[in-house]
């Protein structure tokens, strides 16, 4: 319901669609809920960026073997003595690295696919197949397929999430680029002799942008899941710290029951990631929704 | 519309998942509380001993290669000419004694005659014979390897069996009877070729356990044979004992506490052992290893082909601070490839490579290698460590050697892959520096021989060495029938690796072993994970408790 209000909002000319676009910004972050969410993923940014700053790289090892939360060791220590804080906020880089550099890939090539299969009639036959294929294929099996095959890396894991995560971008992107191409200014485009291109580019990207930017942050926080699950099972890379690695880690040194410190925070931080993630998603969502703004 | 209420609701669920992701963790530290007491007594004098263990069987035919859980059923079911007990040394199983014969060129067991496969017949030297004989013929799993020198089999009668070899090699004897599992000919000759038998059905055995059903994922029970010459009555106390799987050590330790089973089969990881501190009921038992953790260096390496490298690499991991935090003291440091459990043979004279990374570094400056661009590392060493990430205490070696080996100079990058993948780059070569633990070497001629002969007869020459010396060094020792001289051999052999550092040995485990005390007695365990307390013997000596 919310798709073709969406584009009535794009049809009229450029200022209005700036006001319209700057007030659905300062109504998204006007509900608590959503300026939540967004502060969260401000923090994790922010460890992310400074975590140097904030804990030394986790390494070595110390007399202090698996100490509960203290003082000394906010989330306690793993089964080497080292600190279970330093190793989240190392590992909230490579899940927002991860994360993000992911979603882009996903995003660039199913915006990419679905814009053209809105616009060109010929690849759409073609495209929604493949996107269909890749959609029914069972991913997670995949995934630990190759990466297995392929020497784990913060590279290699974010190319195989990436390209995983495509097609339901692509869908998304197409469908609304299916009702956009539709418009009567594209045929206006198109009459005054504008190129492909130039109509894809210039008139129909920007009518799918908010949508691109709900996928983001929902494409985002289903690879951070994907990253912990395949660190988890041990495919991630060996040589940084993810959250699917601590916990990893306390899975395979048999430690899950008498050191609950070592799973609940990694945890809880990428509950808290994919949490505020889908909820910023979805109230920016709704923030665009006519019914909710009085039309 | 539908569309979005349908994205909308995926959402939801994504949430839902997380938070349940989360709400296990929470539970997870739940049921470590309250446990102490409160044992579920079945009080029937149950004797069904349950075990478990984290992986299937994957292969029931004893004459081939062996997962752990393949061999400690099978090792049940099918006896041994051997065993090795408790010290590590070997002692009569089916056969009473053996010697060596025409200098030692003829090797001969003396077979007890009261052993008996479970449909009644006799456990005889046709056995013998034709289990030796049929994995000469197909080649059959790590034993084929041991009957190279062997020229004939005779059973002269139905307790004895004499190998005729075509040169003498001193540990022929015990390798082959602790290694070969002995099969019913009456059984076993039906089934034709035997490198495509499964036997994955209406078992014939003669140790003290048979194999009675198989659910894959689930369980594996064995019945009692009701003939046990090595258990104290003639047959086990227990009537039946039952394998279950746990995929996940944490579960199957929660399992052992929560009276599930009876007994880990496999040994508590060396961080966990605290788990079991406070609960009474719950006894560890400590065992040496017949393996060793070592980091062995691929030859074929431009770099790694360079004394002096694998000199300063050995200098560069700081074993100690490894054996006191991933292995909590528990372990012994080792110098040359011997292992100290072999006290005869361990060359005592050479002391391990000190963790010294400014030596290891001067070593390096003194070779020629430099740091041209100045980010802290020397220019062309960089190597790749691969190990196997399911291996809990290797993936950690590699992790803190690679941390030491920086302050070195030495870039290493960490490879630990999925155990499949490890084990097809080992295979193929493809890896510069191998971190892995051998498992069972029951003696070491065998063990040099399989690590450095070139023409590589066991397939774990892991540093692909081709070595004129070496090839020479060993053969001189296996054809020496004289111990003394023997022994000087092998300490020699220690000695050569050592200066070479054609691997870093790094330590010997101990392996603890939790069992319900409260249950069951009697356990006679040996030394191993692969042993420990699961062997036919120590499962035949077990009593329920009162």
């Amino acid at each position: 319901m919310s798709a073709p209000v969406l584009t009535e909002q794009t049809v009229p000319p450029t200022e209005p669609q700036v006001g319209a676009t700057r007030a659905a910004w300062r109504d998204w972050l006007r509900q608590p809920s959503a300026l939540l969410s967004v502060a969260v993923l401000a923090v994790m940014v922010l460890l992310a960026l400074f975590a140097p700053l904030i804990a030394d790289e986790p390494g070595g090892t110390s007399a202090d073997v698996l100490q509960p939360p203290s003082g000394a060791h906010w989330f306690g220590t793993d089964d080497l003595g080292q600190d279970i804080f330093a190793q989240v906020v190392w590992g909230t880089r490579t899940s927002l690295v991860i994360g993000v550099a992911a979603s882009l890939i996903a995003l660039v090539l199913g915006t990419a696919i679905g814009l053209v299969s809105a616009y060109v009639r010929g690849v759409d036959a073609v495209g929604t197949v493949i996107t269909d294929v890749m959609l029914a294929l069972p991913t997670l099996p995949l995934m630990i397929m190759l990466a297995a095959v392929v020497s784990p890396s913060v590279v290699t894991l974010t190319v195989i999430i990436g390209v995983f995560a495509w097609p339901e971008v692509a869908r998304l992107i197409r469908s609304q680029g299916l009702v956009v191409t539709a418009m009567p200014y594209i045929d206006g485009a198109r009459v005054l002799g504008a190129s492909g291109w130039r109509i894809v580019s210039r008139e129909i990207l920007p009518a799918v942008v908010p949508l691109m930017v709900v996928s983001v942050l929902l494409t985002a926080s289903r690879a951070v899941i994907s990253e912990a699950g395949l660190s988890f099972l041990g495919l991630g890379d060996p040589d940084s710290w993810s959250w699917g690695r601590i916990l990893l880690n306390a899975q395979r040194s048999g430690v899950v029951a008498i050191a609950w410190w070592q799973t609940l925070f990694p945890s809880l931080a990428i509950l808290f990631l994919v949490l505020s993630a889908t909820v910023a998603g979805m109230r920016f969502n709704d923030s665009r929704d006519p019914r909710r703004n009085g039309g | 519309m539908s569309t979005s209420n349908i994205r909308r609701l995926g959402r939801w669920r994504v949430a839902v998942a997380v938070g349940a992701v989360a709400a296990l963790a929470l539970s997870g530290c739940g049921l470590n509380e309250g446990n102490d007491s409160g044992e579920s007594t079945s009080g029937d004098g149950s004797t069904v001993l349950r075990i478990g263990t984290t992986t299937d069987v994957s292969n029931f035919n004893p004459l081939q290669s062996l997962s752990k859980t393949d061999s400690w059923i099978l090792n049940a079911m099918y006896p041994h000419l051997l065993r090795i007990d408790e010290n590590a040394k070997k002692a009569p199983e089916l056969a009473k004694d053996y010697g060596y014969e025409d200098d030692g060129k003829t090797a001969v067991f003396n077979l007890r005659d009261d052993f008996k496969w479970t449909d009644g017949q006799p456990v005889t030297a046709e056995d013998v014979k034709f289990s030796a004989e049929k994995i000469m013929e197909y080649k059959l799993g790590n034993v084929a390897a041991k009957l190279t020198w062997v020229e004939s089999i005779e059973a002269t009668d139905a307790t004895t069996v004499k190998f005729k070899l075509s040169q003498p090699y001193a540990p022929f004897a015990e390798g082959v009877g602790f290694w070969m599992s002995i099969v019913p000919k009456h059984v076993f000759e039906k089934a034709g070729d035997l490198s495509k038998f499964a036997n994955d059905s209406d078992w014939v055995g003669a140790g003290p356990f048979v194999l009675d059903s198989a659910t894959k994922g689930q369980r594996y029970v064995m019945k009692r044979n009701e003939h046990y010459p090595l258990a104290p009555e003639g047959k086990a106390a227990l009537t039946q004992v039952e394998y279950r799987v746990y995929p996940d050590v944490n579960t199957m330790m929660l399992a052992l506490r929560n009276g599930d089973i009876d007994l880990m089969g496999n040994p508590v990881p060396a961080s966990a052992a605290k788990s079991f501190d406070n609960d009474d009921k719950i006894e560890m038992t400590k065992v040496g290893a017949l393996g060793f953790a070592h980091l062995t260096y691929n030859m074929n390496n431009k770099e790694l082909a360079k004394q002096e490298v694998r000199q300063a690499l050995s200098m560069s991991v700081d074993t100690k601070a490894i054996i006191a935090s991933v292995l909590q003291g528990d372990a012994q440091q080792m110098a040359g490839p011997i292992s100290p459990i072999f006290s005869e043979y361990d060359n005592t004279e050479i002391q391990p490579y000190p963790f010294d990374p400014e030596g290891a570094k001067a070593k390096l400056s003194a070779a020629g290698y430099t740091d041209g661009n100045g980010d802290g590392f020397f220019d062309g060493l960089s190597f790749g460590v691969a190990c196997d990430q399911s291996n809990a205490n290797i993936t950690r070696v590699v992790q803190l050697f690679r941390e030491s080996a920086a302050k070195a100079g030495i870039k290493l990058e960490n490879e630990c892959v999925e155990r499949n993948t490890f084990l097809a780059r080992t295979k193929s070569g493809e890896y510069d520096i191998d971190a892995s633990q051998w498992g069972v070497f029951d003696n070491p001629m065998d063990q040099l021989r399989s690590t450095y002969l070139s023409s590589n007869p066991g397939g774990i020459n892991y540093n692909l060495l081709k070595s004129d010396e070496m090839d020479r060094l060993i053969n001189d020792a296996a054809g020496t029938t004289d111990q003394a001289a023997f022994v000087e051999k092998i300490k020699n052999i220690d000695k050569v690796v050592h200066e070479q550092a054609y691997l870093t040995p790094l330590y010997v485990e101990n392996f603890q072993f939790a069992h319900n005390a409260s249950k069951f007695t009697g356990f006679v365990a040996s030394p191993s994970d692969l042993l420990g307390m699961v062997t036919a013997y120590s499962l035949a000596q077990v009593k329920p408790v009162g």
